[in-house]
């Protein structure tokens, strides 16, 4: 009963979503401005379908947590190799559903009033829905999933909506180069996603959840009869991280994501700060069991994590891009999440994940609100004095920008102090690096809030600002409670449910190496002594960000004077781009020419002297037909002649 | 005995003449008149034959192909008429379009 | 017919196509004589080996060779004629010989139909066909021939092929003068029927009925194809195009 009716949400989660899209897209042209009701129906049903899940598993007795429910066969070959397709259900993916689901209806509801200019919807409204519905789809498989195949198939899947989605204004050649700097960056990614997975199959036989993580943690291959090398756990572990950091945007492949701000804000709330770049921290905490197998790997998430949000958060410092800013933001969170991966704190980085969700999809929204309200324009310089004009949206906006700073009593304040927790007990060095972040982070985030909403009016001629609909409002006023109240889940008080939720999932994996919850309650200053600090910290960038754009405006201009190399260095974002375009771009370019020249002239040439042989015939052939009668008769005369010789 | 060998040969040079005749000349004209002297031939070649052979077959044959040549004659010349207003002039040359 | 024979058929042949060929209508200077020259000996080789040959009956035989060579001769000119009223004047010639030779072979209904239906009413018609269309003074296509010499002598590879041939049938059989049940009436009709007329209508009336009907219908068939026709209503779409000369055609595109 349990599992039958686990199995029936399972594939309502997945189905209405791509109901949705389908309806949208095929209906598309006629239902014009009515489009988004496929979606929100196809959300919503998945929404409340990923509730009910959840509760059904925090119901569920204990032990029986995770549900391996087998849907159909699906490839198999006879010879012993069986894929099915297959739901694998257990606190980890009901969160990750309810997140999903959830800040999907939300971000379709907004995108309603978002994709409407004057009230009529924009060219393409019906595919701007068909493509978000059908990306939840893309992404419930991804995470309900039960083997690695299934897996790899939602995270191609997600990568696609994601194409589609950031060169939904494929018009703009901005728009279509972002999207396609997406793609292959991804696809890098997913080469050593894919060769791990291929490493896993060699190696283990199998390809689903169950099988493969109770061979890892046997550490012993029945089926060959040998234990299983660290050197190969490592080498699959870091090849999944390849994937991991390719969807979610760390070092070195985090370029991508700035650039995706081109797509429509709704699309950057919802796959760019809630869902897909969450995709990777998702994998690496479900496969927990072969990173922790493995030293090596979890060093290397914990510093790439570490170094991710460092370098992101300085970007952030100079930008004046508001989507830009918050892109570099959200790579930094990421860099959090998986430093808190990496140092064995699995449920920290879910935590943070969850309370992310919402106050960076909240943020997004909000820059998205004021750019529709300022007429397409998203540079800081050119706003200012904004609260006034936008009242609700200045309201939102600075919840959010609180949450994200880490304010404490808000919710980015709990999941972020308990990674740096984590972090400096694994190593100072990490801890440090991400107090600092904490810092950089408050700092750039109410530079940003600072610059656009204080201060006096900077808006060009001609843009009036004016508040947004209910449609866009609702959705906002929703996500800000959550950015107020969802660190409330994890807390002392409330018996820190969240953690206590996904508990089963990470005990065998993370948690076993864990050396933090053995001193656990010690004294005042062990427990709370960092949330003070780390507020502390946080109210201080903050002060000092009002300082400098309120009060005394000429001080960043004398700093970025003083400065010039850095500020040159940061403005340019460590030159990533320019490397990668000199060391990978060029010489792809380099080679696609040369192959074109190949192919024009020796390819070419050879067709050429192949087809002058049917050609030369043919010119020796047309001059017998000259159309003339007595031509023709001639021929058929000498033909007969030519055939009675041969007769008599 | 003699045989209708002297007749046939005649007949045959009268077709070989009428075959050239229409390969060569240009006039749509004088190509028709060619093909009616190849009829003259192949009419005497079938005399010859009937009176070979003690019957009337041959005979019979030549009459028909008597109505058949005058048949031909008659349209042929329409259709050179219809074609000379066409082009305006009589010439085989006129009419090939499909050269290639 | 011995080989020889046969080697100087294949002689005469191309001596006649030879003399053809410069007959024919051709640009340059006239070359009438060499080709009148060679036809000349072409008849005379022809004529002298139908002479030695037993190739027709004896009291036939001058009349034979008089026909011959004119309705040879007329076939000839009615080809070689730049002027297409001389060619269809020529053409009655070459019925007229046509019919002598017919008679000599005891086919007078059918000589006297041939002159009827050719010289009567195809050459009337085609004599006005030529008077409406005709173009005044000697346009260029009755001036040039087309492909003299393969035409020439693939005609002349064909008669000499037929020719040989012919040297090779039997000699007649016997007449008989007594029929059996179902056989065919026989051409000298001496013992049945009065005149060769008779013969063809009973033959055509009994034997070849189906063919006489059918004859009837292509006729009427042909009548009404005639008249729809000449009742279309044509206009002319001449386009002054550059005159091309001979052998240029299928020679203009460069292929490569």
């Amino acid at each position: 009963m349990f599992v039958e009716s686990l199995k029936l949400c399972g594939l309502v989660i997945l189905l209405a979503p791509l109901a949705g899209a389908v309806l949208a897209g095929a209906f598309g042209p006629v239902l014009r401005g009515r489009a988004h009701w496929p979606a929100i129906l196809g959300v919503g049903t998945a929404l409340i379908a990923a509730i009910y899940v959840l509760i059904q598993v925090a119901h569920a007795p204990l032990g029986a947590a995770a549900v391996s429910i087998p849907i159909y066969d699906w490839i198999a070959d006879g010879a012993g190799s069986l894929f099915k397709v297959e739901f694998l259900i257990d606190p980890l993916t009901a969160v990750m559903l309810v997140i999903v689901t959830g800040i999907s209806l939300l971000v379709v509801v907004y995108s309603r009033d978002y994709m409407r200019e004057h009230g009529h919807p924009q060219q393409g409204y019906e595919r701007f829905f068909a493509f978000l519905a059908l990306f939840v789809f893309a992404m419930c498989a991804l995470v309900l999933c039960g083997n690695f195949l299934l897996l790899y198939l939602g995270w191609e899947a997600v990568g696609l909506c994601s194409y589609l989605l950031i060169g939904f204004y494929y018009g703009r050649p901005a728009a279509a180069a972002a999207a396609k700097k997406a793609f292959l960056v991804n696809r890098v990614g997913d080469f050593g996603f894919g060769l791990g997975i291929l490493l896993i199959y060699l190696n283990f036989q199998t390809l689903d959840y169950r099988s493969v993580f109770e061979i890892v943690e046997r550490g012993f291959v029945l089926v060959r009869e040998e234990p299983i090398s660290p050197a190969l756990m490592t080498t699959i572990a870091l090849l999944l991280l390849c994937g991991a950091c390719g969807k979610s945007a760390q070092l070195p492949l985090h370029v991508w994501l700035p650039d995706a701000m081109e797509g429509p804000s709704p699309v950057s709330a919802l796959i760019h700060a809630a869902t897909m770049v969450t995709a990777g921290v998702y994998m690496v905490a479900r496969c927990g069991a072969i990173f922790s197998a493995s030293e090596t790997a979890m060093t290397t998430v914990a510093v790439i994590g570490a170094l991710t949000a460092l370098f992101a958060a300085t970007i952030a410092l100079v930008q004046t891009d508001m989507k830009r800013i918050l892109a570099y933001s959200t790579i930094s969170q990421l860099g959090y999440m998986f430093l808190a991966l990496g140092v064995y704190a699995a449920d920290s980085a879910i935590f943070h994940l969850f309370t992310h969700a919402f106050f960076k999809a909240l943020l997004f929204l909000g820059a998205g609100s004021v750019m529709h309200a300022m007429g397409g324009v998203i540079d800081v310089r050119h706003f200012g004095g904004l609260r006034r004009a936008l009242p609700w949206t200045y309201a939102t906006f600075v919840i959010g920008s609180l949450a994200l700073a880490g304010f404490p009593m808000f919710s980015g304040f709990f999941s972020k102090d308990e990674i740096i927790h984590h972090a400096l007990a694994a190593h100072p060095l990490l801890g440090g690096m991400a107090l600092l972040t904490a810092a950089l982070t408050a700092f750039y985030t109410f530079r940003m809030v600072f610059l656009a909403f204080h201060g006096s009016p900077r808006v060009p001629v001609g843009v009036h600002p004016h508040e947004s609909g209910g449609w866009m409002l609702a959705p906002l006023c929703l996500l800000s409670i959550g950015a107020l109240a969802a660190g409330y889940v994890g807390v002392e008080a409330t018996g820190r449910a969240f953690h206590r939720f996904l508990l089963p999932v990470f005990a065998s994996t993370f948690a076993s190496a864990h050396p933090i919850h053995a001193a656990a309650h010690e004294t005042f200053w062990t427990n709370y002594g960092l949330m003070v600090v780390s507020g502390g910290l946080s109210i201080a960038a903050i002060c000092v960000a009002y300082v400098f754009y309120v009060r005394q405006p000429w001080i960043p201009g004398l700093l970025k004077a003083s400065a010039r190399g850095v500020y040159q260095l940061l403005w340019g974002k460590y030159h990533v781009d320019e490397l990668y375009d000199l060391s990978v771009v060029r010489p792809a370019r380099q080679t696609g020419r040369i192959c074109v020249g190949i192919d024009d002239y020796f390819v070419d040439g050879l067709l050429w002297v192949v087809t002058a042989v049917p050609r030369g015939i043919a010119y020796l052939l047309r001059t017998m037909q000259s159309g003339l009668l007595q031509g023709y008769a001639l021929s058929m005369v000498a033909g007969v002649v030519l055939l009675l010789l041969l007769a008599l | 005995m003699p045989s209708a060998m002297g007749y046939v040969i005649v007949g045959a040079v009268l077709f070989a003449l009428g075959l050239i005749g229409f390969l060569v000349r240009r006039n749509l004209i004088v190509i028709f008149l060619s093909t009616e002297v190849m009829f003259q031939g192949i009419v005497l070649n079938a005399a010859a034959f009937a009176r070979f052979h003690h019957h009337l077959e041959g005979q019979a044959y030549a009459l028909f192909l008597l109505v058949i040549a005058a048949v031909e004659a008659g349209l042929a010349l329409g259709l050179v008429m219809l074609l000379y207003r066409r082009k305006d002039t009589l010439d085989a040359d006129a009419w090939s379009f499909m050269r290639g | 017919m011995t080989s020889t024979t046969a080697y100087v058929l294949y002689l005469v042949s191309a001596l006649g196509a030879a003399s053809l060929y410069f007959l024919l209508p051709r640009a340059g200077p006239s070359k009438m004589a060499i080709g009148a020259a060679l036809g000349v000996s072409a008849f005379v080789g022809l004529f002298g080996i139908l002479g030695t040959q037993d190739s027709v009956e004896r009291s036939d035989e001058i009349f034979f060779h008089l026909f011959g060579i004119a309705a040879i001769l007329a076939a000839a000119r009615v080809i070689t004629h730049p002027k297409p009223v001389y060619s269809a004047i020529y053409f009655v010639v070459v019925v007229i010989a046509v019919a002598a030779l017919l008679v000599l072979q005891n086919a007078e209904f059918l000589a006297v139909a041939l002159v009827l239906i050719y010289a009567g009413a195809i050459l009337v018609t085609y004599l006005f066909v030529i008077m409406l269309a005709q173009q005044p003074g000697s346009p260029i296509y009755d001036r040039r021939s087309r492909e003299p010499f393969l035409a020439v002598v693939v005609g002349f590879i064909l008669m000499a092929l037929i020719a040989g041939r012919a040297g090779e049938l039997p000699t007649r059989a016997a007449e008989k003068t007594v029929l059996a049940d179902g056989e065919r009436i026989p051409a000298s009709t001496a013992s049945l029927l009065p005149s060769n007329t008779m013969a063809i209508g009973a033959a055509v009336t009994t034997q070849y009925v189906v063919a006489l009907e059918l004859a009837g219908v292509l006729l009427l068939v042909s009548m009404v194809g005639a008249i729809a026709l000449s009742r279309k209503r044509i206009t002319s779409d001449v386009v002054r195009s550059p005159r091309r000369a001979l052998g240029q055609i299928g020679k203009e595109v460069d292929p490569f």
